[in-house]
This record gives C-alpha cells, structure tokens and sequence, in this order.
C-alpha cells in the first residue's frame, strides 16, 4: 500500500473514533492536534489498525505511534 | 542532603560545577566521570549505607541488561525470561524496603496476627530509581537501547538533580544529551538554570513550607477523632492540596535548574495541574513522567491484551460510537482501576494512598464515561464552551482537593472525619474574635447557626489570606514552563502557537529586568533555608 492509500484509510477510520467527520489527518497531525487523543483512546486506535491494515504493533512501537507520519511509515514497512 | 540546604548550594553544586568545567576542559568523558562520582557522593551523603544497596543493584541491573542485548534476537524466550526476573528483581527490592512493614500490619489486621518489625528507612528515591531501571530493562528488550557502558548506565540512574524525586526518565531521551553535552561555560544554560532553580527553592521555602504549619495540625487533630468543623475542614483540604503543589512544582523546578547548569533538559513534569479541565486532563499536567511511566507500562500492555482478546472472541471493543457497557468495563474501567491501584501504593505504603489511587481510578473512569455518552445525551455541548470548560474546572478541582485530603491524612478515618467535616457534618463554628468584628453579619451568622468558638481569629484569617493568595499564584500566573517557553526549560517545550497575553508581556528574557526579579526570588528563598521542612514528595 502507498503512503496516500494507508493514510486515506487512517483518516477514515479516526473518523469514526472520534465520531468527526471533519477530521483531517497529514502526516504531521500529532496526539495534540486530534482533541481526545490521549492514551485510553490510542489503544483502540492502535488495535483497529492492527484490525484493518492486517499488522501487529508490539508494545515499544506503540508508545512512541503520537503523529500520524509515523504511523504511516511502520504499516507501510510493516505491510511491504 | 537536600537541595533547599547551604551545604548543597553553597557547597557541593558550585564545586561538582567547577570541576565538570575543569575536567571537562580536557576531556568530555572525565567531565561525565565526574559527574557521575559527584552523585554517588550526593547520594552517599544522607546516609552513606545507601551506596551498599544501590551499588550492587546497578550491578546487577547491568549484567541482566547485556544479557538482554546479547540474546533478545537469538534467544527470545531466554530474553523473556531475564527481562522478567529483572523487572521481579527490581519490584522486590522495592517491595522489601517500602512494603514490608505495611504488609505485616495488613496481615494483622486481616489474620489478627501479631508481627513486629523495627522501622527501617527508606533508601533514598528509591521508588523513582526503581521505576527507571525497569523501563531501562524494557527498552533493551525492546532494542531501543543499545551499547551502553557502565558509566552509561551509572549516570543515567544516579544523576544527582533527578534522583531523589523524579521526574521518571527515560535512557534514550537523556543519554543521546549526555553524549552531546558541552563542558564549556554556557550563559544561557546558566542563567536558564539560576532562573529555574531559584524559583523552585522560593516556591518550595516560601509558598509550600509555611502552609504545613498551618495543616499539620488540623490533620493530627483529625485524626485523634477531633472536630474542625466546616471552615477548618476546608483549610485543611485546600491548604494541603496548595501545600504539595507547591512543593512538587517547586521540587520540579530546581531538578530542571540543576540538569540545566549542566546543558541537560529533563521532561516535563508539572504544568499547572490545577488549571485542567477535566481529570484526564490533571493527570497529563501532574506528576507527568510517572503518568507517562504507568501508562507505557502498565495500562497500555493491560488495555492492548484485552482489546485483542475480545477482539479474537468477536466481541465489541472500546472507542467507536457504539461502545458497550461491557467493553467500557473491561477494556477501560479495569485497567484504569488496576493503573490508579498501583498509583497509590507506588505513592506510599498505606490504606490511605490506595484508597487516594482508587478514587482518582473512579475519577478517570467517570470522565470517560461522560466523554463517550456526551455527544449522545447533549448533542449541543460543544456550542458552550465556556460553560464546558467551567463546569469542567470547577468538577476537576474539587474531585482533587477532596482526594488530596485522603492522600494526606493520616489514616482513612482520619480522611473521613475532615470529609464530614467539609460538608458541615460537624457543625459550622467561626472564632468569637472574628464573629465580634462582623457587626450586625454576626446575627446573620447566628441565626443560620454558626456557633462561636473561643479562639482569636487571627489562624483563620492568616490561613484563608495564605490560601487566596497561593490560589491565584497557582491558576491565574503563568507557568515557569511558559514563561521560559523559548528557553526549552524542560524537554520538547516551546512556545504556544498562542501565547496568552501574560506570558506575552511578562516572558522571560536575560534582561536586567529579569535578573533583578530573579535575585529578589533568589534572596527570599535563600533567607529561609535552614527552616525545618521536608520535601513531600522525597519519601515516596
């Protein structure tokens, strides 16, 4: 999948968690842009790419997934 | 020793200082030695048999870590099996200082039996150190760590400014700064620094100490079964909640100063927690880093199994719009409770702190369970945000201060009788002294049932002016963290993309201006040192 395809589908799906269909995510969108992305909402985003993008984040990496840009870059390695 | 003494500011900075610039002169890596003995002397100090326990502990630490590295590819399950014993290792060691005699006397209160141990003292921060070398073990697990030396890993768990109190750092955030860090004279980080750690040690000698004074006493009368009554539960409630803010923010503040001094920035630790709108909000502006420590490693690892698990079982999971109750229990309550659990009995070893951990668990829990229902029950919420964010402070503040009071008190009657207390279940007395004064508001008084008490008044009103006054410092100024926003005063902070019209007008700057401000706060924290006070947060 190419950058633009990983973060159309990433769009959508925050879309629905935080119920805004307003929302517009780039790749430097961080936790502090997208207001209630704190760390009880980050677990179901993290579990609900794993769902969709067919991946499996470990621990370390999710921690440190707080802008989208970087979440692009690991589905996309993770996804070659 | 502590850093509000002469000894520490007079003494030991200026020459483990002087001598990091000396050495460093011909050596980056003397400078770092030096450094590194200067903290285990600081440690040493207070109480020199410290070294024995902490020195084998490093030790060991070590050894598990390069076992980590070498076989955490080729071995995984080896490497499993060491991270665990390590992180077992290194909770053990906690557990046998700071947990020992509170599990005796639960078991003889739950077992009626009668265990007696002599009270042994806490190695100094050992809660925080501890904390430090499990996520240093976790992250050579996880390969985000790697080649460290000895005197790597020494400095990293010893560095003096952020030892005895936090905040909880992480290796990869502080040893790429450590590499990269000058030994020539810096007049910014200096001055950075002076301005950091002054007002710290003014917010900790001025602002904090004297309000203990004021609550000391309310607490132990409290706790002897004693009624303070409505205006003096409140003292109590505020008082303290002011009195451990200050004294953490201003704790908080001279560890930034001091890692300042030496071109380090330690992260954010403490950003006006009584400004938060919500209580999701007060735990991303208090104690920062042990936030940020049990959310990694406690809440994220408990929350991720489970959404997996009911995930592979095809039940609904938490966060879409259509969030179960269930899902909400399993997936956000429990590992919340067990997160805020584990939050007080970190905090200390006793009934109070874990009844102080479940209640802000509760807190949490309700906050979220408003976020998700919201948008459902109140669809037009977000066209009054004033009123939100209002309603929202005033929530989160009182929550707070009312928990503060089990936090602190003594024991959970103790907590329970100033809660009784606050609420008017002891009656409402004011002093006579005070009643005289008020003319004819005194009959108003009267008749709503306000009784008098024999006292002067003067406690009252000092108490209630002290109050008013750290209240206003502590929502209505800005922060150190703002005021010095284009300075990095902690790590990764800059300046608001909107800077409120205060920090506008009032930032810090090297001008005369500043420096004359900062030698005023200076000399009044200087004038009350060698007071007798204690750091709150030291013990824990």
């Amino acid at each position: 999948m190419d950058h633009a395809a990983i973060l159309a589908k990433l769009t959508e799906l925050f879309r629905e968690i935080f119920d805004d269909d307003n929302l517009v995510l780039t790749p430097e969108t961080t936790a502090e842009d997208v207001p209630g992305w704190d760390s009880m909402n980050h677990i179901t985003i993290v579990v609900e790419t794993e769902r969709r993008f067919g991946v499996k984040f470990n621990t370390a990496e999710i921690e440190e997934l707080r802008n989208i840009g970087e979440f692009i870059a690991l589905i996309e390695k993770k996804t070659s | 020793v502590l850093f509000n003494s002469y000894e520490f500011i007079f003494g030991f900075l200026p020459v483990v200082l002087l001598g990091f610039y000396v050495l460093g002169a011909r050596h980056r890596e003397w400078a770092l030695l030096w450094l590194t003995a200067g903290s285990l002397f600081f440690y040493a100090w207070w109480r020199p048999i410290n070294v024995l326990l902490i020195a084998p502990s490093i030790l060991i630490n070590l050894g598990l870590a390069r076992l980590l590295e070498r076989y955490r590819e080729s071995n995984p399950a080896l490497a499993r099996g060491v991270l665990i014993a390590g992180i077992v290792f290194n909770l053990c060691f906690l557990g046998y200082f700071k947990y020992t005699m509170f599990l005796a006397g639960a078991a003889n209160d739950v077992f009626g039996t009668s265990f007696t141990l002599t009270h042994f003292i806490l190695p100094l921060g050992i809660s925080f150190i501890t904390f430090q070398k499990i996520a240093f073990l976790v992250d050579v697990h996880g390969g985000r760590v790697s080649a460290f030396t000895l005197r790597d890993y020494a400095l990293f768990v010893l560095f003096f400014p952020q030892l005895i109190a936090g905040p909880i750092v992480h290796y990869r955030e502080m040893m790429p700064q450590f590499r990269a860090v000058s030994t020539r004279f810096d007049s910014e980080n200096a001055s950075v620094g002076l301005t950091l750690f002054f007002m710290g040690l003014a917010k900790k000698l001025v602002l904090a100490d004297p309000m203990s004074q004021i609550v000391a006493p309310l607490y132990a009368e409290a706790a002897k079964g004693g009624h303070l009554g409505l205006a003096d539960g409140w003292i109590a409630a505020l008082g303290f909640t002011l009195q451990i803010y200050f004294d953490f923010s201003g704790y908080t503040d001279m560890a930034l100063g001091l890692a300042r001094f030496f071109g380090i920035k330690l992260p954010v630790n403490f950003n006006s927690p009584l400004k938060a709108t919500s209580m999701i909000d007060f735990w991303l502006r208090w104690h920062v880093s042990l936030t940020r420590f049990l959310t990694a490693y406690i809440y994220n690892p408990l929350s991720l199994k489970w959404t997996r698990a009911r995930l592979a079982a095809g039940k609904p999971v938490f966060g879409a719009r259509n969030t179960t109750v269930s899902a909400f229990l399993a997936l956000l309550v429990m590992p919340t409770m067990i997160t805020m659990f584990v939050s007080g009995v970190w905090h200390g070893a006793g009934y109070t702190y874990i009844v102080w951990g479940l209640m802000h668990g509760v807190l949490i829990s309700i906050n979220h369970a408003w976020r998700l229902t919201r948008p459902k029950i109140w669809p037009g919420a977000k066209d009054h945000p004033v009123f939100m964010k209002s309603a929202g402070f005033i929530l989160t503040f009182v929550s707070v201060v009312v928990a503060m009071v089990m936090f602190r008190a003594p024991t959970v009657s103790g907590a329970a009788h100033i809660w009784a207390d606050m609420i008017g279940g002891h009656g409402v007395t004011l002093p006579e002294g005070l009643l005289a004064r008020l003319g004819s508001a005194a009959h108003w008084l009267r008749a709503m049932g306000v009784q008098p008490d024999p006292t002067s008044g003067s406690l009252i009103v000092q108490a209630t002016l002290r109050i008013a006054v750290l209240l206003v410092i502590a929502l209505c100024l800005p922060n150190t963290l703002e005021l010095l926003a284009r300075y990095e005063p902690a790590l990764g902070v800059r300046p608001a993309k909107q800077e409120p019209w205060l920090v506008r007008h009032a930032r810090w700057t090297e001008s005369p201006v500043w420096a004359v401000g900062v030698a005023g706060v200076a000399a009044a924290g200087i004038l009350s040192l060698g007071q007798l006070s204690e750091f709150l947060y030291w013990q824990f």
